[in-house]
C-alpha cells in the first residue's frame, strides 16, 4: 500500500507514481541529488507507456481506445478510477467500447484482466479489433518483432559506472508512443499481438464448483471470487507497491463485462425488490478502494436498462468516477426519425469525475451521437439537417428533446429540465 | 390432407425457407416472444421441423402440452428426429422417490445437452414462461446460457457441434424483469403480433461481429406446419370477410348527392366561375377593342442620367 500511503486516499496522480517509482531503482540512468526523489526536491514524472499526465490537474491518463471518449471525458481515464458504460438496449455497441479499452492495452503493452460470466475471455480477447497504424507505428512494430535477443548484445561497450546498474527491459510489443490509437473492427487483433501480451481472465463459470450451481451459496460468492482474483493480481504482479514490480512500471487494465446482469448471480435485474440489492453496491465499493490504491484503471459494462430498482441504478453511478451511456437506435421509432438517419444512437455523458480539485473537464459539447461505420465507431456532435420544408413535423423536433440530455452543474446529476437544442 | 402447391406458393416459398434459414442461422438462443392472441407454438413447430429436416437431432423439453398433442401435425419423418422429455405427466418428479420436488424442471434441463448426440443440436423449450415460474429467474437465464453455449461444462459433450436453443415465452405473464433478463441471452429475438387475422414476426438478429438486423415478416402457419409468407401488411380486400357480418353501405345515410341527375350536371357544367381564365377573358385581353385607351408608360430621361455613348472597353486592346 505505498501508493495510499504517500497519496492518501485519493486517486494516483502521476507525481505519485514518480515518488513510488523512485524507491525501487527502475532506471539504469538516474541522475543523483535534488532531482531523483531528494527530500529537496520534487519527484520527477515516471514515463509509463501509454500514459500521459492530465494538463488540468496533473493526474495520471490511460486511453479508453476511443480517441473521442477520450477528449469528452477530460483528455483520458485516470488511474485508479472506474469507468462504467450503460450498455445499449440489445448490448450491441457496448461491447466495442469494451474492446476498444482492452485492445488499447495490448498495444500500449499493459497487463489485461477480463472478468465475465458471459463469454470466455480467451475468446473476447481473439475478437479485439486491430490497431490502425501509419507508417511510423508499422516501422516500430517491425522493430519490436526483428529486435535481436539480449544476449547478442552482452558484449557492448558501457560506461564503467553504469556496469552495476540493472539493465532495462521492453515490456510487451509497445506499438506506438502515441496516446490513443484508432481501431479497424472490421479485422481481428493480430495473433502475435495477443501471444506477446499478459493478461488475465477470469470466467465465472469455471471459478464455480460444480455442485454450487444454481444454489444461494454461488449466487453470493461470484462478486466474492471476484474481488479475490483481483486482489491476487495486483498483489503478486506488484501493481500495488509492496510486491515490486520486476521489469518497468505497467498499468493493470481491469475489465468487467455485463456486470450486475443475471450470469453474475444477481437478482437486481429479475426483481425490484431484490433480496440481494447491496451486493452489487458493496462489490464496486471494495473495488473502487482496490483500484484507488493501485497502478489500474477498470472499465465496466452493465445493463443498466434492464435493473428494475432505479434506486440501484443510481447507486451505482454514485459509485462509479465516469459513467457513460449508450442510447441505440434499433427498434426504436427514431431508428426510422429523419432527425436521425445518420447516425446509429446517442451516447450521453452522465458523470465526469472531479479528481484533486473541485471542478471538472466538463465538455462544451452537450448532444452526441455515435455512429459504427465499416471499419470505426465514431463518436459525432449531433448536428440537425436544416429544417427547410414542412416534412419534419413539429412532434418529430419535440421527441429530440429529452434525448440531448445535458451535463448537471455538478458532473454527476443529469438535470431534469428538456431544453431544446440551440443551433 | 396434402394441399396442392399453386403458382403463389411456389412464387412465395423460397422466402418463407429464408424466414426460417434467417432465425436458425446461428447457434445460441432463438427467443419466440408470443401473447394470448397471437400465439408462437405454431411457428415453434415450423422451426423444429425444418431443423429435423436438415437432419438435426430435435430434443423437445414438454411442459405445457402432452407429447401426443405436440407431435400431431409434424410428419413421420420429424417425428423421428424428435426427443421429446415430458415434464407436462409429472412436473415434478412425484412419481421418483426421494427426489427434491424442485430440481425436477431444472435437473431436465441440465441433463438434456449430455443426452444429445453427434452434430448439430435443437433444443426446444415449450416453454420458458412455465419454466420461469418453477425456477428462480437467476438460475433459469444461467441453466439457459450454460445450454446454449457450446461446451462449457466439462460434462458436456464434446462432439456437439453447434447447440440451438429454442425458447418460447410468454411474455404477458412475467413483468419487464424476467423478460428483459431472458431477452439479454437471446441471440435472435421474434417478437409475435399481427392485424387483422395475419401474423407478423419481427425479428432482431444479435449476430457477433455484424451489425444486428431487424426485419418484419407477415405470415401465415399452414396445418402442416410451412409458413406462408405474405407481402406486407394486407389489404382489407384479401382478407377473409366474415360470412355473418352484414356490409352497411356507407354511401347511405349521406346529408348531400353523390350521384347528379342530368339536368343537374348540365346546370353544372353551364355555369361560368367568377375568377376563371375563361376565354371571352383570353380574346378581350388578346383583342383589345380599338376604341378603349390602353395604359402606356412616358419616360423622360433626368438631367443626371450618365449616357454615355462611348465604349468603355476601347482602350483595350484585344
Amino acid at each position: 500500500m505505498a501508493a495510499a500511503a504517500t497519496c492518501g486516499a485519493g486517486t494516483l496522480s502521476s507525481e505519485c507514481v514518480a515518488s513510488e517509482a523512485g524507491q525501487s531503482r527502475t532506471s539504469s540512468f538516474q541522475r543523483r541529488g535534488k532531482a531523483s526523489g531528494a527530500p529537496g526536491g520534487g519527484p520527477r514524472l515516471l514515463s509509463i507507456a501509454g500514459t500521459r499526465p492530465s494538463v488540468r490537474n496533473g493526474q495520471l491518463l490511460v486511453s479508453t481506445g476511443l480517441p473521442a471518449l477520450d477528449q469528452l471525458l477530460g483528455g483520458g481515464l485516470a488511474v485508479g478510477t472506474l469507468l462504467l458504460i450503460e450498455e445499449d438496449k440489445y448490448n450491441i455497441y457496448s461491447p466495442l467500447l469494451f474492446k476498444y479499452f482492452l485492445a488499447e492495452g495490448i498495444v500500449n503493452g499493459h497487463t489485461l484482466l477480463v472478468a465475465s460470466a458471459k463469454e470466455n475471455p480467451a475468446n473476447i480477447l481473439q475478437e479485439l479489433p486491430a490497431p490502425l497504424l501509419d507508417d511510423n507505428g508499422k516501422k516500430e512494430l517491425e522493430d519490436v518483432h526483428s529486435a535481436k535477443p539480449p544476449e547478442a548484445d552482452a558484449n557492448m561497450k558501457i560506461a564503467w559506472r553504469y556496469q552495476l546498474q540493472p539493465r532495462m527491459e521492453q515490456v510487451g510489443p509497445v506499438l506506438s508512443s502515441r496516446f490513443g490509437h484508432y481501431y479497424d473492427v472490421s479485422r481481428r487483433i493480430p495473433q502475435e499481438l495477443l501471444e506477446s501480451s499478459n493478461w488475465h481472465g477470469f470466467f465465472l463459470p469455471e471459478h464455480t464448483p460444480p455442485g454450487l450451481k444454481g444454489e444461494p451459496c454461488f449466487l453470493s460468492c461470484g462478486y466474492m471470487k471476484l474481488l479475490q482474483f483481483f486482489q491476487n493480481i495486483i498483489y503478486t504482479e506488484g501493481f500495488d507497491g509492496a510486491n515490486p514490480q520486476k521489469k518497468q512500471k505497467n498499468i493493470l487494465r481491469i475489465g468487467i463485462q455485463n456486470l450486475g446482469s443475471p450470469l453474475w448471480g444477481d437478482d437486481i435485474c429479475c426483481k425490484e425488490n431484490s433480496d440481494n440489492h447491496h451486493r452489487l453496491t458493496k462489490f464496486l465499493y471494495i473495488l473502487r478502494g482496490l483500484l484507488r490504491s493501485s497502478l489500474s484503471a477498470c472499465i465496466i459494462t452493465m445493463p443498466a436498462q434492464l435493473v428494475q430498482n432505479k434506486a440501484i441504478t443510481t447507486r451505482v453511478r454514485n459509485l462509479s468516477d465516469t459513467v457513460v451511456g449508450l442510447e441505440s437506435f434499433i427498434g426504436s421509432e427514431r431508428e426510422t426519425n429523419p432527425l436521425y438517419k445518420d447516425y446509429h444512437g446517442l451516447i450521453h455523458i452522465r458523470k465526469i469525475p472531479r479528481l484533486n480539485n473541485l471542478t471538472c473537464d466538463e465538455s462544451d459539447v452537450k448532444d452526441l451521437a455515435f455512429k459504427l461505420k465499416r471499419k470505426l465507431f465514431t463518436i459525432e456532435r449531433l448536428h440537425l439537417p436544416p429544417d427547410l420544408s414542412d416534412t419534419v413535423g413539429r412532434s418529430s423536433r419535440q421527441d429530440l428533446a429529452p434525448s440531448t440530455t445535458l451535463l448537471g452543474t455538478g458532473c454527476s446529476g443529469m438535470t431534469g429540465g428538456k431544453k431544446r437544442l440551440d443551433f | 390432407m396434402p394441399r396442392l402447391l399453386s403458382g403463389d406458393d411456389i412464387r412465395r416459398r423460397p422466402e418463407a425457407s429464408e424466414m426460417l434459414d434467417s432465425l436458425l442461422a446461428t447457434g445460441g438462443l432463438v427467443l419466440l416472444r408470443d401473447s394470448v392472441e397471437w400465439e408462437g407454438r405454431g411457428l415453434l413447430k415450423a422451426l423444429i421441423k425444418k431443423s429435423a429436416l436438415r437432419g438435426e437431432q430435435v430434443h423437445v423439453l414438454g411442459c405445457e402440452v402432452s407429447e401426443e398433442e405436440f407431435r400431431e401435425g409434424l410428419g413421420s419423418d420429424v417425428n423421428s428426429r424428435l426427443v421429446y422429455h415430458d415434464l407436462f405427466r409429472d412436473p415434478l418428479n412425484w412419481s421418483q422417490p426421494g427426489e427434491a420436488a424442485p430440481e425436477g424442471p431444472l435437473k431436465a434441463l441440465r441433463s438434456m445437452c449430455r443426452r444429445t448426440d453427434r452434430g448439430s443440436v435443437t433444443i426446444a423449450l415449450d416453454s420458458l414462461s412455465w419454466l420461469l415460474c418453477h425456477i428462480p429467474c437467476v438460475t433459469l437465464c444461467q441453466a439457459l446460457h450454460a445450454l446454449s453455449q457450446r461446451n462449457v461444462d466439462p460434462g458436456d459433450n464434446p462432439l456437439i457441434e453447434q447447440v440451438r436453443v429454442l425458447g418460447l415465452l410468454h411474455e404477458e405473464l412475467h413483468g419487464p424483469g424476467p423478460v428483459g433478463a431472458v431477452s439479454s441471452l437471446a441471440h435472435t429475438e421474434v417478437t409475435l403480433s399481427g392485424k387483422m387475422d395475419q401474423t407478423s414476426a419481427s425479428i432482431l438478429c444479435r449476430r457477433p461481429q455484424q451489425r444486428a438486423t431487424y426485419q418484419t415478416w407477415w405470415f401465415s402457419i399452414l396445418p402442416d406446419f410451412s409458413l406462408d409468407l405474405h407481402e406486407g401488411l394486407p389489404l382489407h380486400s384479401e382478407l377473409h370477410r366474415d360470412p355473418h357480418t352484414t356490409q352497411v353501405d356507407p354511401a347511405s345515410h349521406l346529408t348531400f348527392n353523390l350521384h347528379l341527375s342530368k339536368k343537374e350536371r348540365e346546370a353544372k357544367d353551364s355555369l361560368t366561375l367568377p375568377f376563371q381564365f375563361s376565354s371571352e377573358k383570353q380574346q378581350a385581353l388578346l383583342h383589345p377593342v380599338p376604341g378603349q385607351t390602353t395604359g402606356r408608360i412616358f419616360y423622360e430621361p433626368d438631367a443626371f442620367d450618365d449616357v454615355d455613348q462611348e465604349d468603355p472597353d476601347d482602350d483595350l486592346d484585344i
